[in-house]
């Protein structure tokens, strides 16, 4: 039964760590003998030894199988061991698991992402792979939202994605110094070209996510075109823990993480 | 159909004992009946109504051993500074399956109708893609005789929801009193060779009887806009928080699943699943503290969406096998039929 057992992880060596800010690290990890095959928007089960598990989201580009990347914010006992890992360390990943955003029916529309938070981890699959694909998107734009300057990460690889896409940051919480954007996401969809065939793929907190949904409602967004990444908690990845369950009775460990707008209630959604 | 005097039931345990089968029955400690393993001189007791657990607690176990890895992780401060040593790669090199296949087969004598549908709800659940591989294992080649029932107390809701009757594939042996004695009918071949050994074959058909019932309830409201919408707050004022109705919920299954290790030698790490009751804070809450059911209210409304609406869009079968468990164990006799049913009479 090993080979078949969903709950067994395989082994995954840290190669690199990067600092992104004050409480976010990003772990570049070597998948030991073995590939996974993604698709933006999934996420693996990591493990690490002696502490747990914990749901995250695949942010590398799909292109690579051999390693994959994650983001990990550190907000309780497992994250905080996580930002003490050094590369060589070996952890336990079980995954791809979930369901991932609809890649190829965002080929050839315009894609607008939106990120609050560590939310752009989520996305940030998604977007090296349009970076990576660009011919094949419209218009691309993502709508970054963060409180502090010092909340920003990814911002080496935002160099790199704004000579492809269009970025947009704002902050919440800026700094007198802060030369971009202020405010939240919300304040700043009027600033996009919304078209009516476009596509929206959005990760953030619950009450953010739900009411970014309701203003893109009001502005006559269709739901089937709007996709959100959900957070619950999670513990076995494959429907079997009932965790992860939400409003409507769908699981997101399985029937998501992102869903349909049009799929759920903004109950689900939100809080 | 066959004919056998209580005596002669009591002697299936054995027959199956003696086909390799670990016996679960109900038995009797103090005042209250549980299914538990029987030996030599267990008397197995069948005139009861309610069990204290459930064959989930069986197939489903609390504090379930997933594997054990070997962890070179050192504990500096248990829980703030984890290292992981780079020159061995501790955990999954080491990780040893440790479960080996249960050694005996289970069968459950003597559980009510009810009580074998939950097996079937479970089913759906843990064998749905991807079957959870310990379940699997665990109710593989199962033997299920079950004991029909005359009568319900005031909390059954079995007649309402249809799970006095076996589900097809959830029983190999169906009995019931009649008079001073039983009489049985083989499901599966197997129940048939187990029965021959013990019973008198006898002509006419097994009767179909619908249970009297104390009380009788017809459901109205079990959807998720009804359930959200009724106002229970004066009905969970009293909700002691104690989990009681999950913990003897035959069909919740909701679980944990945690590493464990002593701190002695903490390279020793095993993976374990235990038990989450929906009627806790912490069932929904995410990082950052984010509690998705925050209220009494909410949960026990929680809990009755995944009972009802939730289970039969994604398994397209009712979570609630109406045993009565969570109201009779209820010290605050909380009554979910309040809330989704309304009394006929
Ligand atoms: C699909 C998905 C993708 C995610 N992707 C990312 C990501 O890319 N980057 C990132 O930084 N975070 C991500 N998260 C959140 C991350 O899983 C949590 O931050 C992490 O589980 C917290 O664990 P902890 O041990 O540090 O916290 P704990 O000390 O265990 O607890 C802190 C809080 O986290 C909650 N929690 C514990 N375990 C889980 C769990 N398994 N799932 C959800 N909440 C939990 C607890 O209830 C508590 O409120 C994702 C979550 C999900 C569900
Ligand atoms: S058994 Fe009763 S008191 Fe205990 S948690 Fe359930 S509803 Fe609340
Ligand atoms: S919800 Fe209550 S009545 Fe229904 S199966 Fe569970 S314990 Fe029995
Ligand atoms: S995480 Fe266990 S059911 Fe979704």
């Amino acid at each position: 039964m090993s080979l078949t057992n969903p709950y067994l992880p395989r082994q995954v060596t840290v190669n690199a760590v990067k600092n992104e800010s004050l409480e976010t690290k990003t772990l570049r990890l070597k998948l030991q003998n073995w590939s996974m095959s993604f698709v933006p928007g999934q996420f693996v089960q990591l493990l690490l030894p002696g502490v747990g598990e914990a749901p995250f989201c695949i942010a590398s580009s799909p292109s690579d199988q051999r390693h994959i990347e994650i983001t990990i914010m550190r907000r309780g006992m497992l994250t905080n061991a996580a930002h003490y890992l050094r590369p060589g360390d070996a952890l336990g990943v079980r995954g791809p698991l979930g369901r991932p955003f609809p890649i190829d029916q965002f080929e050839g529309k315009d894609l607008l992402i939106i990120a609050t938070g560590i939310g752009i981890a989520a996305l940030k699959s998604l977007i090296e792979h349009v970076v990576g694909n660009r011919s094949k998107y419209g218009e691309v734009t993502l709508l970054y939202g963060a409180r502090f300057p010092e909340d920003l990460v990814y911002r080496e690889d935002m160099k790199h994605w704004s000579s492809s896409i269009k970025i947009i940051v704002t902050l919440s919480k800026a700094t007198p110094e802060w030369q971009g954007l202020r405010g939240r996401v919300t304040d700043h969809l009027h600033e996009i070209n919304l078209k009516d065939d476009m596509n929206i793929a959005i990760c953030g907190s619950p009450t953010v996510m739900a009411s970014i949904v309701q203003s893109l409602s009001l502005l006559g967004i269709n739901k089937e075109r709007i996709f959100v990444s959900l957070e619950r908690h999670m513990k076995c990845g494959i429907g079997k823990c009932a965790r992860c369950l939400i409003a409507g009775g769908k699981m997101v460990c399985k029937d998501g993480p992102v869903f349909k707008a049009s799929e759920i209630s903004l109950e689900a959604i939100g809080e | 159909m066959y004919d056998l005097s209580e005596e002669d039931l009591q002697k299936i345990p054995a027959i199956l004992q003696g086909l390799g089968y670990e016996v679960i029955a109900p038995l009797k400690f103090n005042q209250a009946v549980k299914l538990a393993p029987i030996n030599a001189d267990s008397k197995i007791e069948l005139d009861y109504i309610r069990l204290m657990n459930s064959p989930r607690d069986f197939l489903l176990p609390n504090r379930e051993t997933l594997f054990k890895y070997r962890s070179t992780a050192t504990i500096t401060s248990y829980g703030l500074k984890i290292r992981f040593p780079t020159v061995e790669g501790p955990c999954p090199a080491g990780i040893s399956p440790e479960y080996s296949s249960q050694k005996k087969k289970l069968a459950f004598f003597g559980i009510h109708p009810c009580i074998a549908n939950s097996i079937r709800y479970l089913d759906r659940v843990m064998l749905s893609d991807p079957p959870d591989p310990y379940y699997s294992d665990r109710r593989k080649d199962m033997f299920l005789a079950v004991l029909e029932c005359d009568e319900g107390d005031e909390y059954c809701l079995c007649k309402t929801l249809g799970s006095y009757k076996v589900a097809k594939g959830y029983a190999d042996i169906l009995m019931r009193k009649s008079g001073n004695r039983y009489i049985a009918k083989p499901m599966t071949p197997l129940g048939e060779t187990v029965l021959k050994q013990v019973g008198k074959e006898i002509s006419g058909d097994y009767p179909k009887i619908v249970p009297r019932m104390k009380k009788e309830y017809e459901i109205t409201n079990a959807d998720e806009s009804s359930i959200d919408s009724k106002d229970a707050s004066e009905t969970v004022k009293s909700c002691t928080l104690c989990c009681a109705c999950t913990v003897t919920c035959p069909t919740c299954y909701c679980n944990d699943i945690e590493d464990r290790f002593s701190l002695v030698d903490p390279s020793n790490v095993e993976r374990a699943r235990t038990r989450m009751s929906c009627q806790r804070r912490c069932y929904s809450m995410i990082a950052g503290g984010t509690t998705f059911l925050k209220s009494k209210e909410d949960r026990f409304k929680w809990r009755l969406k995944h009972k009802f609406p939730f289970s039969i869009n994604s398994f397209r079968l009712v979570g609630c096998v109406g045993c009565g468990s969570c109201i009779a164990n209820c010290p605050a006799r909380i009554d979910f039929r309040d809330h989704i049913a309304r009394s006929v009479d």
